[in-house]
């Protein structure tokens, strides 16, 4: 650290500038802008990393990450209480109880036949496929763990819910509170992005090159967003 | 010594604050989309109708037996013929009629080439602005990676994409030394670091256990 210069913040403390009350009060906004700029970027920066590097993990398909043929899988069958009357939910969660399995449920989008349950439960290391004879009281258990990569890869995509599937809800705690997460990493994003443009606006010496980069940056962005339709309608 | 590490220093502000600006609305397409993603859901508008129009095409020799991105090739020559332009999604046989999902941000296109009538019907739909930046997210993606990038700006995207993770990376590694270099946040600054590490490995623990 040695090496490392030492800027020593206290000495822009706008308390103690001069000025009239506004300014003083536009200089306290600016320091704790830069402050949360700061606290925000901190506590989000593994959040960031995992999901930059998911992210070129889901692009590029690079052969170091290929979870998928690296997979376990085994299957047993075991017995089962019948699960009182109730939908196929309440089934598959009294199900998942008895086996002390636990994670996300996906039920098939058809009906499953009479006396049978179908489902699936995810989580992001574990898949297990659920295939149960209600009648019988005998499920067959088929459970996929995948490597470190694999957890990477559908952490990404981890949501529980599918436009093309209006029907599907989240079910299980985890997936809320990851859910949650991705909500918090969008607005501390967006947030990152908007105390930027604070903070640059009050730098007046790069005003001119940060609103050429600025400008380059929407033009680039907005072509795709909006031009390209326009452009090839 | 002292020298070398403040201008160090100056050049990594400022790189920091330049390619921060110039990704800023790829951080926010990618913010914004991501909480359409997460709630499968759109503020306003939604898509718009169908507009369909039938045409009689050449058919490309081939294009029924080929595969992957030669059978790709092949669409695209019956697309130049209606005028549509895109990403070929995929391609499957449904009743003698192959159906092609064309897409670009903001519209989707559904192609069904009749080989045997050399017609084709084009479906066309605008699906507006927020559902262009939920497909931009999600492109190019991991599926069909023997076909995907077949319109050039799809390869474009993929590279701007690319580029802006590499820079946000490039940014959150600076941000640390920015953080590091302000004595006076130094305390504070670890104590939120080390919540946000807790925090992380505390949920993936929970999610993965």
């Amino acid at each position: 650290m040695s090496s490392v210069p030492e800027i020593d913040r206290q000495a822009f403390d706008p308390v103690n500038a001069e000025g009239s009350e506004w300014q003083s009060f536009a200089r306290v906004i600016d320091l704790w802008n830069g402050k949360l700029h700061c606290y925000v970027g901190l506590y989000l920066l593994l959040f960031i990393w995992l999901f930059a590097f998911s992210g070129l993990m889901l692009n590029h398909h690079w052969k170091f990450e290929d979870f998928w043929s690296k997979r376990k899988v085994s299957t047993t069958v075991e017995a089962f209480h019948p699960p009182p009357d109730g939908s196929d939910l309440e089934k598959a969660k009294d199900l998942m109880r008895q086996l002390h399995i636990a994670g996300e449920v996906e039920l098939g989008e058809a009906p499953p036949a009479a006396g049978r349950l179908d489902f699936q439960v995810t989580t992001p290391r574990l898949i297990y496929a659920l295939h149960a004879d209600l009648v019988k009281g005998v499920v067959t258990l088929q459970r996929t763990e995948v490597n470190v990569w694999g957890i990477v890869h559908i952490l990404h995509t981890y949501s529980g819910v599918r436009r093309d599937n209006p029907h599907l809800q989240r079910t299980w705690a985890g997936i809320r509170i990851w859910s949650f997460c991705m909500d918090a990493l969008a607005l501390g994003l967006i947030f990152l992005v908007l105390s930027s443009y604070i903070m640059w606006w009050g730098l007046k010496q790069h005003r001119f090159w940060g609103l050429i980069a600025l400008f380059g940056g929407y033009l680039a962005c907005g072509f795709f967003v909006v031009g390209l339709a326009r452009l090839y309608p | 010594m002292q020298s070398i590490s403040r201008q160090i220093y100056v050049w990594t502000r400022n790189l920091h604050l330049y390619f921060g600006l110039a990704i800023s609305p790829f951080v926010l397409l990618f913010s914004v989309s991501l909480i359409f993603l997460n709630h499968t859901w759109i503020p306003l508008g939604g898509p718009d109708r169908v507009r369909q129009s039938t045409a009689v095409v050449s058919i490309p020799p081939g294009l029924e037996q080929l595969e992957g991105m030669a059978r790709v090739e092949k669409v695209k020559e019956v697309m130049r013929q209606v005028g549509v332009t895109g990403e070929v999604s995929f391609i499957r046989m449904h009743d003698g009629a192959l159906i092609v999902p064309v897409q670009k941000p903001g519209q989707e296109i559904i192609l069904s080439i009749f080989p045997q009538d050399n017609t084709v019907t084009v479906a066309r739909r605008n699906t507006g602005i927020w559902d262009g930046m939920m497909y931009l997210h999600k492109t190019p993606g991991p599926h069909l990676a023997n076909i995907r990038g077949n319109w050039v700006y799809t390869r474009i995207w993929r590279w701007a994409a690319d580029a802006t993770v590499y820079l946000l990376l490039f940014i959150s590694a600076t941000g640390v030394y920015l953080w590091l270099v302000l004595k006076a946040e130094r305390k504070i600054g670890l104590v939120i670091l080390g919540a946000g590490v807790i925090s992380f490995m505390g949920v993936v623990y929970v999610l993965c256990a």
